[in-house]
């Protein structure tokens, strides 16, 4: 079989694509409006983090830290909790939802956060900030398993399953975003009201891209407020955008509330995007609109222009978040590529019975390789030792020095995104992600043509 | 108006806690070495004396002198001292920066006995 | 000097002895922030953990070395691409790091087995690379994985390997500043003295405490090159591993950055006798000052007044143009330790700004002591401060610049304060002469900022004028300085190159013959 799915035979990982659980879930945090998360661990699983986030998005968000030391690593630091909601609360009077986060140390050291969340429910809350709507969410994140993608996924759906109800009066269509850019959030509302879907967006990140105002506004928050949050449990259908992000959010939602639901693709690409537009269809009876259709088509228009003449047969690797890395494969081969190397970064041990992988085993006539519980020495190794030959790579910031020390293009897609400007402005979902996308493998291909003197005399007649 | 040996010590002392490092090392014993050396060797060399710079940490304590009273030279009315206020301004130049910096310290970790 | 508190903090009483108002008629021992205590959970306070003090900060500059750091994916992640220190080896510390990837099962049944595949699999993936530092992290340290052990058993397995162990996990201590104590001290049990140098020179020096971010070390060991000093090792900016076991052999120990390495220069000094000699890299005056103690340590100081003249009249025009502009501008000057100390008094001398406040994240009481005495009366001095403090601070203050974090530099823009990057820096290196100009330069471009004056601007109250197409920095920076300057023939803007760093290396330097060991040292 010419796609072959496989595992990193290394036991170590020489430069990671993905970070850990606890990262995860403080991005699902900090899509809450009104929320400021508490990481029980050292203070770097959250110093990083939000390291992190600044570094992809030029924007500070808020997130704490219940900061162990060395006698809470030794006694027990469940007490370092309890003190921290207190003072989170007394500084910061508008905060509502407080997700207590738990790391590798304080997993291991076996500190019980769903006791101290019960115990702080009957106690501090009730005694002294009676009159406030605090929300404590336990988040169980050791950061010895999974990812930042199962961290996501975890917390979105600790955050449901606190939330949810289904007794509201808003009926509306969830749609479980799954681990976007403010730009993928904005595009995706736009398709949504032009299908003329009154959606509640879980979360809305939008904001993210935080304006500069003359009033000041010292940090960036999302906006999904707890009222949405509830609103889920009682929406009259489910669209949860990458299975892997937000799945088990969707599922519970199914199971609990009986919720119609589709767990379907981001909508990368043409088709995926057709795809994503079917099933809000299919939930809501709603048509698609003539102004999508011509969307669509300036979408195919300008693809078209640098498909077959550019992008066919270019050789690519791909890395990041599966879903991401799945989205982006499909789209390639729509657009006559060749995914050689797929990077998914975890040890998720399901991707075998991935059925969207599977399609790819079915039907890939190249060879290409999909490696499970990658590290980004995988692409690396293979480029420099092994004889890789690529043409592009698609991926986020981290893969840069590997990118340049082997010459290969790295087109940015992905998170973190800290090498070029202003990307999570730019979607790469929807009919406008995919024609950006297209473009942004065009131009890359373009520059390096100019800049590798590789028949850059091409472009002057196109 | 005439400055005091006081006064004329406070402007030193302000000089070295505003442009000097070598007043902050950060155990009690290292301080008293530290302002004992360099205050005496300054003092030496203020008074045209010939510091001791046999060993390695004394010719690191007479680099430290020697550059500050160099730049001390910003003070005219220095050179202009008997070696006998020179000395004497000194001294009291010298128990400042212990008051300051080790006996009255506020410093809690002067004492530890680990570096 | 009153205790300062912040309104955000009233409910934290505790909060109070971490800041203090600098008055004229006290000193320090009437008042000093606490310094290095456990944080209050739960604040938002800026620091980070002593696994990254030790592996980030100290470890990981070393260029010669695989860094692989024992536990979860996460902490190898997160401490990987966001720092600036260079490398003459083609970086091979920033564009590799080593992680074992700890896993659930590992946590149930132990990790040393893996660890041990990791180290070899990581040799066997650079073979060039012969050293590496295996750092523990919070999951590994609870579980009790021996590491020293594993790595003896490689040691002994492929003889021409060197492993360091850094046991410092995240929790121990109260910020960074605890692994920073903890490398220090484990480089100079374990490994000083293992490997005797070549000695090229009548004179030689560790250059400690510096960590070649954005070329430093490289600016600072092309002076001391100039002045026929062989820098035995840098620790750890650009630095080699095997130099670094072959401390014990300088003649004088000369420490930059005190907070994150003044340990192992005390400990080379108790037990090898090495003095240790505090110096400062920034600023023309401090920089001379302590180019000539160096000069003065060696007997040399001609060779450190040469390089002073020649590179201050190459430079100082270029400064004074900067410093003319940005006489009186505000500057809270927030980093997390050092530079505290390093820049509170020279960018008031030397470039005419006031330091309105000054803080460090990770600091000691005696980073304070230094701090407060170089800024002047008037600014606030905080110890480990936190996000809304940080706010009020800057509300309260008004000023005009920032010198911090990145993502605290994020807070300060939202609220119309431009920031510079303190750690990372904007476009430096900042050290030598020419880097205090581009520092400087740096200062000037966002001060004057005229995109960022636009954000003052409500186009919904305010009233817009429309007589301006464009406003240019110096439109703004000139328009109220003595004409005489404006019009100088010999004042003018840097002039130097986007990388000052390249024409560094490979440079040939002036063979000093050496005369045979110094007599003093």
């Amino acid at each position: 079989m010419p796609c072959e799915l496989k595992e990193k035979k290394r036991t170590g990982v020489i430069n990671p694509i993905f970070t850990c659980q606890p990262a995860g879930a403080q991005y699902a945090s900090i899509g809450i409006k009104d929320c400021i998360a508490i990481v029980h661990g050292g203070q770097g699983c959250v110093m990083f983090v939000r390291l992190w986030f600044s570094q992809h998005y030029k924007e500070s968000f808020e997130l704490a830290s219940s900061s162990v030391h060395e006698d809470g690593a030794v006694f027990g630091a469940v007490q370092r909790v309890e003190q921290a909601v207190d003072v989170l609360l007394m500084r910061y009077p508008y905060v509502k939802v407080v997700p207590i986060i738990s790391t590798c140390s304080t997993e291991v050291i076996g500190d019980d956060i769903d006791g101290v969340v019960n115990k702080l429910n009957e106690g501090l809350l009730k005694e002294k900030y009676a009159d406030r709507d605090i929300h404590l969410i336990p988040i169980h994140t050791p950061s010895f398993k999974g990812s930042h993608v199962s961290g996501y996924n975890v917390a979105v759906e600790a955050i449901i399953k606190h939330f949810a109800k289904n007794d509201k009066k808003d009926k509306k269509l969830n749609l479980l975003t799954g681990w976007q850019n403010p730009g993928d959030v904005k595009t995706l509302k736009h398709l949504l009201a032009e299908m003329d879907v009154d959606a509640n967006v879980i979360f809305d990140i939008e904001e993210f891209d935080a304006p500069l105002m003359p009033d000041g506004n010292h940090v960036a928050h999302g906006s999904t407020t707890i009222d949405d949050l509830e609103n889920t449990g009682s929406a009259i259908g489910t669209i949860a955008l990458n299975n892997y992000e937000v799945g088990k959010a969707a599922h519970y939602l199914e199971e609990t509330f009986d919720i119609p639901t589709k767990i379907g693709p981001a909508p990368i690409g043409i088709r995926n995007t057709d795809t994503f537009l079917q099933n809000i269809k299919e939930l809501t009876g709603k048509s698609i609109p003539e102004s999508l259709v011509k969307e669509r088509g300036i979408a195919l228009d300008a693809i078209t222009d640098v498909a077959h003449m550019f992008l066919a047969d270019k050789r690519v690797a791909i890395y990041g978040h599966p879903d991401l890395v799945i989205g982006l494969a499909e789209f390639c081969l729509d657009l006559e590529m060749k995914p050689v190397l797929l990077l998914l970064g975890d040890d998720n041990t399901t991707y075998t019975e991935e059925p969207r992988i599977k399609e790819l085993q079915n039907n890939v006539d190249y060879d290409m390789e999909i490696i499970m519980n990658a590290d980004l020495w995988e692409l690396g190794d293979r480029l420099q030792n092994k004889g890789l030959k690529l043409d592009l790579i698609l991926g986020h910031s981290k893969g840069r020095f590997i990118a340049m020390d082997s010459n290969v293009p790295l087109v940015r897609v992905g998170f973190p995104i800290f090498d070029r400007a202003g990307f999570y402005r730019q979607p790469i979902v929807g009919y406008e992600g995919a024609m950006i996308l297209a473009e942004r493998m065009a131009n890359a291909w373009f520059t390096d043509m100019e800049y590798t003197k590789n028949k850059e005399w091409l472009l002057s007649m196109w | 108006m005439d400055m005091t040996l006081d006064s004329k010590k406070d402007t030193l002392m302000d000089y070295i806690m505003k442009n000097c490092l070598w007043q902050f090392n950060s155990r009690a014993w290292d301080r008293e070495l530290q302002n004992e050396n360099i205050i005496k060797k300054a003092t030496q060399l203020l008074c045209h004396e010939s510091p001791e710079k046999s060993t390695p940490a004394d010719r690191c304590y007479w680099a430290e002198a020697k550059q500050l009273v160099d730049e001390w030279q910003c003070f005219p009315w220095l050179s202009k001292m008997t070696a006998t206020d020179t000395k004497c301004m000194m001294g009291k130049l010298k128990n400042d920066l212990d008051s300051q910096l080790i006996t009255n310290s506020l410093n809690e970790e002067l004492n530890d006995p680990n570096y | 000097m009153p205790y300062h508190e912040f309104e955000c903090s009233k409910c934290i009483p505790e909060r109070i002895k971490h800041a203090v108002d600098k008055t004229p008629a006290e000193n320090l021992s009437d008042a000093l922030p606490l310094g290095y205590l456990n944080t209050i959970p739960g604040t938002l306070s800026e620091r980070g953990c002593a696994y990254c003090g030790a592996k980030h900060v100290i470890g990981t500059p070393m260029k010669d070395v695989i860094h692989l750091s024992h536990g979860p994916i996460g902490c190898t992640y997160d401490t990987w691409q966001t720092k600036r220190y260079i490398s003459d080896n083609d970086n091979f510390q920033l564009k590799y790091t080593f992680a074992s990837d700890m896993k659930e099962k590992h946590i149930v049944f132990g990790a040393e087995k893996v660890l041990k595949d990791n180290i070899i699999e990581a040799f066997k993936a650079f073979p060039h690379i012969k050293r590496m530092s295996i750092y523990q992290t919070c999951a590994s340290a609870l579980i009790g994985d021996d590491i020293k052990a594993v790595a003896q058993e490689v040691m002994e397995e492929m003889p021409d390997v060197d492993i360091f162990i850094c046991n410092s996990p995240g929790f121990a201590g109260p910020s960074q500043s605890g692994g920073h104590h903890k490398i220090n001290i484990a480089w100079v049990n374990d490994k000083v003295g293992q490997v005797e140098p070549k000695i090229t020179s009548d004179y030689v020096i560790n250059y400690v405490g510096e960590y070649n971010i954005q070329g430093d070390q490289e600016v600072m060991q092309d002076y001391f090159k100039r002045m026929g000093i062989q820098v035995l090792s840098t620790f750890t900016g650009n630095g080699s591993y095997d130099d670094l076991r072959a401390m014990h052999r300088a003649h004088l120990n000369v420490l930059e950055c005190a907070r994150s390495a003044e340990y192992i220069c005390n400990e080379l000094r108790k037990r090898y006798g090495i003095p240790r000699m505090d110096i400062d890299g920034c600023g023309f005056g401090p920089l001379a000052s302590s180019l000539r103690k160096i000069g003065l340590f060696f007997g040399i100081e001609d060779r450190a007044e040469a390089i002073i003249e020649e590179e201050t009249k190459r430079w100082k025009p270029e400064l004074d143009w900067y410093a003319a502009r940005l006489q009186g501008k505000k500057v809270c000057l927030w980093p997390g330790g050092s530079k505290l100390w390093h820049w509170a008094h020279v960018i008031h001398e030397e470039m005419g700004l006031e330091v309105v406040s000054v803080y460090t994240k990770f600091g000691h009481q005696g980073d304070m002591e230094k701090g407060i005495s170089r800024c002047e009366a008037g600014a606030l001095a905080i110890d480990d401060p936190n996000e809304l403090e940080g706010l009020e601070a800057m509300y309260k203050l008004k000023p005009d610049l920032i010198i911090t974090g990145k993502r605290p530099g994020e807070v300060a823009k939202k609220i119309r304060v431009p920031y510079l990057n303190a750690h990372a820096y904007h476009n430096g290196p900042y050290k030598g002469f020419e880097g205090w100009v581009r520092f400087a330069r740096d200062i000037y471009n966002a001060v004057y900022s005229p995109i960022h004056k636009l954000a003052f601007v409500d186009i919904s109250k305010d009233a817009i004028s429309t007589d301006k197409n464009f406003v240019t920095r110096q439109m703004l920076s000139d328009k109220d300085i003595d004409p005489a300057v404006v019009n100088s023939k010999e004042l003018h803007e840097y002039t130097g190159e986007f990388d000052s760093i390249k024409k560094l290396r490979n440079k040939e330097y002036p063979k000093f013959p050496q005369k045979g060991k110094l007599t003093a040292v």
